[in-house]
């Protein structure tokens, strides 16, 4: 086993090589078809398709940007939509499943490189691998955002809608008006929980 | 002798201006049925509340629910101190 396979460990997804982007964008139109139809399936490899990319886009710029440069998941989110379906289909349904993908792909990617990072500095030298380029220009220490994951996983268990629009909101970097379409509440809604589950958070975090 | 009236008048109307309103607020707590779901709907209505009413529409929404009323009290005061906290994006922040 490779070490970037150790290091990525929980996560199935793997990186099999795929082929031509037009290849990519007929792949992830079916999918968002089929999860729509309620292909649990395809919502499945959706999240793989989705991760890889973003992934990918995610690396690409970090390594080419300077270290204190702005770099918002929602510019990848949205990257991503152009860059697997295209602008051709930009149906509610197809989007609602395509950034659930994304929230939960660009969460497992953050949460890697803090896992990475936490390793590197707590004596896991030997684990360290030439991640695409990803570590060269990354922010110092994710054991912040590790502790946020932790309790985000606690909160679901109590609150999951609630959950799932601080994923939405915070590692897809989606508005409140794209929440509330994507989730299919109102803006007010979407305001109210969000104000509820970062004051939960917050507590959490900080009597944790 | 006429502004006297007028506020005597005026007195009872806010008085029960807040009243009305604050009923009006429990309402809305109530609305939502489950124990999640009124946590989060008394903690929203807790919030637009002004620091001096809470504690009464505390007492009236919670009922004398200890559990819940500790609960919501602990996210009122993470809410004061929210200021920035994950409105920041996860690849910006200063971690």
């Amino acid at each position: 086993m490779t070490a970037a396979k150790i290091l990525v460990e929980g996560d199935k997804t793997g990186y099999a090589c795929r082929g031509s982007l037009g290849d990519k964008m007929s792949d992830a139109t079916l999918l968002i078809t089929a999860a729509n139809a309620g292909d649990a399936k395809a919502a499945g490899e959706l999240l793989v398709l989705v991760y890889d990319e973003l992934r990918r886009l995610a690396a690409s710029k970090l390594a080419h940007e300077a270290p204190n440069q702005t770099l918002q998941p929602t510019a990848l989110v949205h990257e991503a939509w152009l860059r697997l379906v295209g602008d051709q289909s930009r149906s509610f349904n197809g989007r609602e499943h395509f950034f659930r993908a994304c929230a939960e792909a660009m969460r497992r990617i953050l949460i890697d490189r803090a896992r990475r990072k936490h390793t590197v500095r707590h004596g896991g030298d030997y684990l360290r691998v030439d991640f695409e380029g990803f570590d060269l220009a990354a922010p110092a220490s994710g054991d912040y955002l590790l502790a946020l994951n932790e309790v985000l996983d606690k909160f679901a268990l109590e609150y999951p809608v609630q959950a799932e629009l601080v994923k939405l909101r915070y590692f897809a970097g989606l508005t409140n008006a794209e929440v509330s379409e994507v989730m299919q509440i109102s803006v007010s809604t979407v305001k109210n929980y969000w104000a509820f589950s970062r004051s939960w958070l917050l507590n959490e975090i900080e009597s944790g | 002798m006429k502004t006297d009236r007028m506020s005597l008048l005026a007195f009872p109307a806010r008085i029960l201006a807040t009243v009305d309103s604050l009923a009006f607020l429990k309402q809305a707590a109530n609305t939502m049925k489950d124990d999640a779901g009124r946590e989060i709907g008394i903690f929203t209505e807790a919030v637009k509340v002004s620091s001096q009413n809470r504690a009464a529409f505390l007492d009236d929404a919670c009922g004398g629910d200890e559990n819940l009323r500790r609960k919501v009290e602990a996210l009122l005061s993470a809410h004061d101190r929210l200021g920035n906290f994950l409105e920041e994006p996860p690849l910006n922040e200063p971690y």
